[in-house]
């Protein structure tokens, strides 16, 4: 059995001032190499269960390890990036996304002291692993949001993490966009041996671009690959309007193989 | 020309030298923040801190510092109102990010003023029942007072500016990164609050000095316009510091050679310049490189 990436053992999370858990006893192994889609519906606690990976918020109860370390440690040291749902990034300012990626490696460089050439080859190279070649001079500013997103991740996995966790990665991206992204995803995965979780509410998201699915509404519903997102499971995770949402993501019980067949996207582009 | 005369007369050089010399000092600090004031928005913060001096010079003028000689007197009246100014930074900045700091920029502004404006009356008039000179009025933080500058503000500036510029250069790949995108920066085992609270001291130091030269007001004008300028003519970070630069040292020094020559107060004539400048920079074709 692969060693564990991350392990939430009987985690809980309440906001302050909130008078119910945003998560409940979820007990989650993520293995090395492996690729998660945590999926579930707004507000269902998963950006807050990413954080938590992250080390950014700490549970009112249970523990998180990240790869052995606590996730503070992990985050410290670069072994986990993330790529947050909105972006606080102040575009207006005036780089390259050259050097919009080579910012968390530099942060990590002393002040008098050159950003090594090893380090800017590992920024070249997340660069063209995020297929991001074509505009590496360009501005920040004066990116589309498929682009930003792209450069966004490259500057996550220029620092080499062995963890890497998106949330929401797919929202306002069209079909054609998602399939190019998950070919990404496909290729980060493979090159660099990346554990990867996506959080989304967005089925084709993760049933593109992952190997197992954990649905999550406050509490952990179930795991399963994407083909077990049968309507019944779907039902139990969004428990209210599932026929709207399998209409917005038009998504049937071969959803998974689906995403990846051509005709299927024809036939979402002629639904949407 | 007076300028020239000013600075090369026997008599008049002691007087004016410092006073350029300090300008050009408030240049370097100024600009080299501006780029980070206009982009991350920080320009209101700049008030509610600049207004906190308020305070400070109201306390320095009850205790009769006024009445104190010479370098004394400056760097007792500087260090109590760096301490005014540095508390309203920090206490603004515990506050989060920008968008949630309004509410403190606005108690810290008011609170500071009300206080520095009852204390500075107070001192005048203890000051007016002993036969004693009054301290510097509302006014002259307002609006600040280059003729009364000496070799120590000039001094002091320098050094100020060293730390600022010096403190911007050693921090300078963490506060980019925080100030181009705070969420990420904390995700990537950055420490957010650490590099806002040490943003928003260097922002106090360049204010305080500032603010002895051109006062509160006009602190806040030159904490904005060079960044501005320089944002308008280029979309290349090198150039667009380099630009504030150029645009904050030529306003000052440009707007001191006004200030001679047409015997203008000092501090208007420099936010004058740098007007110039902008108007000029928003006609001007962007720079490529």
């Amino acid at each position: 059995m692969a060693e564990a990436a991350i392990e939430f053992c009987d985690v809980s999370f309440r906001y302050p001032q909130q008078d119910r858990d945003a998560l409940q006893g979820i007990r989650l192994v993520v293995e090395r190499g492996e690729r998660l889609g945590i999926l579930g519906p707004n507000g269902g606690g998963k950006s807050t269960l990413l954080k938590l990976a992250m080390g950014l918020l700490t549970p009112t109860s249970g523990s998180v390890r990240v790869l052995g370390l606590s996730p503070e440690q992990a985050r410290r040291e670069g072994r986990i990036a993330s790529v947050a749902q909105r972006p606080t990034a102040e575009l207006a300012f005036p780089l390259s996304v050259r050097q919009v990626v080579r910012m968390p490696i530099g942060a990590r460089v002393a002040p008098w002291r050159r950003v090594p050439e090893a380090n800017e080859r590992r920024v070249e190279r997340a660069i063209a692993l995020v297929g991001a070649t074509a505009y590496a001079d360009r501005p920040i500013g004066a990116l589309s949001g498929g682009q930003l997103q792209r450069v966004l991740i490259a500057r996550a996995i220029a620092c080499h993490p062995e963890i890497l966790v998106l949330d929401e990665p797919t929202v306002g991206v069209d079909v054609s966009g998602q399939r190019q992204f998950a070919e990404m995803l496909a290729r980060l995965h493979s090159e660099l041996d990346l554990t990867i979780v996506i959080v989304s509410h967005d089925l084709r998201a993760i049933a593109a671009g992952c190997d197992r699915v954990a649905c999550l509404n406050r509490t952990l519903h179930s795991h399963t690959a994407p083909d077990g997102l049968t309507p019944q499971v779907l039902a139990e995770v969004f428990s209210h309007d599932v026929e709207a949402i399998f209409g917005e993501v038009h998504i049937d019980a071969h959803a998974a193989s689906a995403c990846d067949d051509p005709r299927h996207q024809q036939r979402s582009g002629a639904d949407s | 020309m007076r300028t020239i005369e000013y600075l090369t007369s026997a008599d008049l050089a002691g007087l004016y030298w410092p006073i350029v010399l300090a300008g050009a000092a408030v240049a370097l600090c100024c600009s080299a923040l501006s780029v980070l004031v206009v982009l991350r928005r920080l320009a209101f913060i700049g008030q509610g801190v600049s207004h906190a001096a308020f305070g400070g010079v109201g306390i320095a003028a009850l205790l009769g510092l006024a009445s104190l000689g010479g370098a004394t007197h400056e760097l007792a009246m500087l260090a109590i109102v760096l301490c005014f100014c540095i508390a309203a930074a920090l206490a603004i900045a515990r506050f989060g990010d920008e968008h949630q700091a309004d509410t403190a920029i606005g108690i810290v502004l008011a609170g500071a003023m009300a206080l520095g404006v009852v204390l500075i009356d107070l001192a005048a008039r203890r000051a007016l029942a002993r036969g004693e000179p009054a301290p510097a009025g509302v006014e002259s933080v307002l609006f600040g007072s280059f003729t009364s500058v000496t070799e120590t503000t000039a001094w002091i500036a320098w050094i100020v500016a060293l730390i600022v510029v010096g403190g911007l250069w050693l921090g300078r790949r963490q506060i980019v990164f925080w100030a181009f995108d705070p969420g990420a920066c904390e995700a990537f085992g950055l420490e957010r609050a650490r590099l806002r609270a040490v943003v928003m001291v260097l922002l106090a130091l360049a204010i305080v000095v500032t603010m002895r030269l051109a006062g509160v007001i006009l602190a806040t004008a030159l904490l904005v316009l060079p960044g501005a300028i320089a944002l308008r003519l280029s979309r290349r970070w090198v150039t667009v510091l380099a630009l504030a630069h150029a645009a904050g040292l030529l306003g000052v020094l440009g707007g001191l050679v006004l200030s001679f020559e047409a015997d203008l107060q000092p501090g208007p004539s420099v936010v004058g310049v740098l007007l110039v400048l902008l108007a000029a920079a928003s006609l001007a074709p962007k720079i490529k490189a």
